[in-house]
């Protein structure tokens, strides 16, 4: 299966103009990695057969984590758009290594813009190599999208910061070496890296019931006592978390919604695949009208899907306010993963149904319409915007 | 250590499609770096890797045949030439040599040529043998191994049923197989530096000489081997019918 295909050629022409070239050629090469070292693993990582550090390594070793990082700290500086539609490629040959890479470079992505110089030079290169693993720890099991009723705290203790609480569905738990964790203080929300090996941080039991990204790993993290230096571990001013998780979620859901319309194109192709060779009623299933209903409904949603995410992308490069873009981008795409993947098993028959390697795709996407903000708070945000009075 | 070695832009067999008749459908099919090259430049890069040096990646093709080139320096490539020559202008095979070995003797001191067993596409492998005549450089063809060591190249090649080692001075033209390494794959950083490298365009006519030659033959056809399904059914218990698979697999060659 060929990854990167005319679409993808056509989205980097349309928003880079004479730049797009240059990052075609880079895609290209990424996919035909992705294709020989990623995809062929997939199927075993949803089955619990395989090792998802094998595939997190291969695109840490491509370097897909440095793709739009500043050189100075071992990046590539290239412009936001180029790693998310990396994302796209890297969702669409497996969804639960693009997501645990995808939340880990959120924490990288979090060092960058928020992070002391010292802090800066201390973790973003380990980050952006993959020497170093991160989680994202803002969800509670009584909190999600409402993040601002977290019940973690953080008391201050001289030059320290005492951390109690549990944060819940994390990726990466147990894996990671550095956990960006989100906790109240008397000033408000703030952000602190907390070490993996902090003895009062605590991974539960993985979740293994995931209905879908069964490659990664997802636990509860436990907050007793967990003892850490302020100067060290305070991600930005104290009290400027949630800001902080805003800014952070509003870049992370271009990549969510990305990753989701690389689902969506994986499922689609060997849905049209299946359609081109199953034969009934003496015609090939592809010459059914409503067949092709459905094939080209999933090109319109994907595509509109993928534009609108790359717009937002966009507008990020370019400074601009992007935050519903975002959000739009992230709702349109995620519910067209579902359809897509569903339309996909329809197609399939009982193939569909009966075998993991078409309905994994549908129950992968599944997880995006709720995490990073559930479409409905998403819808809510969007919404609001509009509503907000015009000068 | 200055080594050249050949690439060709060849198209992507996974991707062609045949007309009705059989023929293959060349226009507009894509292309790609001919898979057998990605063992030619894996092994120039582990050369220079050795002994350190330079490496030209050598193509003639049409302007697309640049992907192919810039994925070869990704790989480790020090600078591309170009002879540019678009599919319909394109010369046979012994053109082909001959063109190659003109821009070899312009790029200097060469040490080594490295090139594959053939392109992917049309798997005539013939360029290399000739390249190598053209330039009066021993051929070592079919290299399963190969080592260098400054002043001569030693190769082992497959026979049947046993080894052969073959020893030659510098400056020769190796081919290797697919078999002899595994080719890397270049991080986006090197495809990103790879795509600032500088590549020299060369047009055909600036190397053609009076000596140009003649070929002996031309192709007449080429057609592709329908593919038709067996649809073989096998009856009986499982364990029969498991049984009947094994040997139909076998008569097959499959097993």
């Amino acid at each position: 299966m060929k990854l990167f295909g005319p679409e993808h050629e056509r989205v980097l022409s349309s928003l880079y103009g004479d730049g797009a070239s240059e990052f075609d050629v880079l895609l290209r090469s990424f996919s035909a990695v992705l294709e020989a070292k990623v995809l062929p693993l997939s199927l075993g990582l949803d089955q619990g057969k395989g090792d998802i550090g094998q595939t997190r390594r291969t695109l840490f070793e491509q370097g897909l984590c440095k793709l739009s990082h500043p050189e100075r700290y071992g990046g590539m500086g290239l412009p936001f758009g180029v790693y998310a539609l990396a994302m796209e490629l890297a969702g669409a040959a497996d969804a639960s290594t693009a997501m645990s890479i995808g939340i880990h470079n959120t924490v990288a992505d979090a060092v960058a813009q928020f992070g002391s110089e010292e802090q800066r030079r201390k973790l973003l290169p380990s980050l952006l190599s993959g020497e170093k693993l991160a989680a994202f720890a803002l969800t509670e099991p009584s909190s999600g999208s409402d993040a601002r009723s977290m019940r973690t705290r953080a008391a201050k203790d001289g030059k320290h910061f005492v951390l109690d609480g549990s944060k819940m569905f994390i990726t990466n738990a147990g894996e990671a070496d550095v956990y960006l964790v989100f906790a109240s203080t008397g000033a408000g929300h703030s952000a602190f890296l907390v070490e993996g090996s902090n003895p009062g941080l605590k991974v539960g039991a993985q979740l293994r019931e995931k209905l879908g990204m069964r490659g990664s790993h997802t636990a509860e993290v436990k907050l007793e006592k967990c003892r850490v230096a302020a100067e060290d571990s305070l991600l930005g001013d104290e009290g400027a978390g949630f800001e902080c998780a805003k800014k952070l979620l509003d870049s992370s859901r271009i990549v969510m919604g990305m990753m989701c319309v690389g689902i969506a194109r994986t499922a689609y192709v060997k849905a049209l695949a299946y359609s081109r060779s199953r034969e009934l009623f003496g015609k090939k299933l592809s010459d059914f009208q409503l067949t092709r209903e459905k094939l080209a409904n999933s090109v319109i949603e994907m595509n509109a899907s993928r534009l609108l995410c790359m717009h937002a992308a966009r507008l990020k490069e370019l400074g601009l306010s992007f935050t519903s873009e975002a959000a739009q981008g992230k709702v349109l795409a995620t519910e067209t993963s579902a359809r897509t993947c569903d339309a996909a098993i329809q197609l399939l028959g009982g193939y569909g149904y009966a075998t993991d390697d078409v309905h994994r795709h549908w129950r992968d996407a599944r997880l995006l319409a709720i995490g990073e903000g559930a479409s409905e708070v998403l819808r809510l945000l969007i919404a609001s915007r509009e509503l907000e009075p015009t000068a | 250590m200055n080594i050249v070695v050949l690439v060709k832009d060849a198209v992507d067999e996974a991707e062609l499609r045949a007309d009705p008749s059989g023929h293959p459908i060349q226009k507009g099919a894509t292309t790609k770096m001919s898979n057998f090259d990605k063992n030619g430049v894996e092994e120039a890069v582990k050369q220079k890797e050795e002994h350190g040096g330079t490496i030209t990646v050598l193509t003639l093709g049409g302007a697309e045949s640049k992907k192919a080139m810039r994925e070869a320096m990704a790989m480790g490539g020090t600078r591309g030439v170009h002879i540019l020559a678009e599919p319909e202008a394109a010369p046979d095979s012994l053109g082909t040599a001959y063109y190659l070995a003109k821009a070899i003797q312009r790029i200097g001191e060469v040490d080594l040529v490295v090139c594959s067993e053939g392109a992917s596409d049309t798997y005539m492998g013939q360029v290399g043998a000739m390249v190598a005549e053209f330039l009066g450089m021993p051929f070592l063809a079919y290299a399963k191994k190969v080592e260098v060591d400054g002043v001569k190249i030693t190769c082992e090649q497959g026979v049947e049923k046993g080894v052969r080692v073959l020893e030659a001075k510098l400056p020769a033209v190796v081919s290797v197989l697919s078999e002899t390494n595994v080719p890397r794959y270049p991080t986006l950083l090197q495809v990103m530096v790879a795509s600032k490298k500088a590549i020299e365009d060369v047009q055909l006519s600036t190397l053609k000489e009076s000596d140009y030659p003649v070929t002996g033959f031309e192709v007449l056809s080429v057609t592709v081997q329908p593919v038709n399904r067996k649809r073989l059914i096998l009856e009986g218990k499982p364990e029969e019918a498991a049984k009947k698979l094994v040997e139909a697999l076998r008569q097959e060659g499959v097993l």
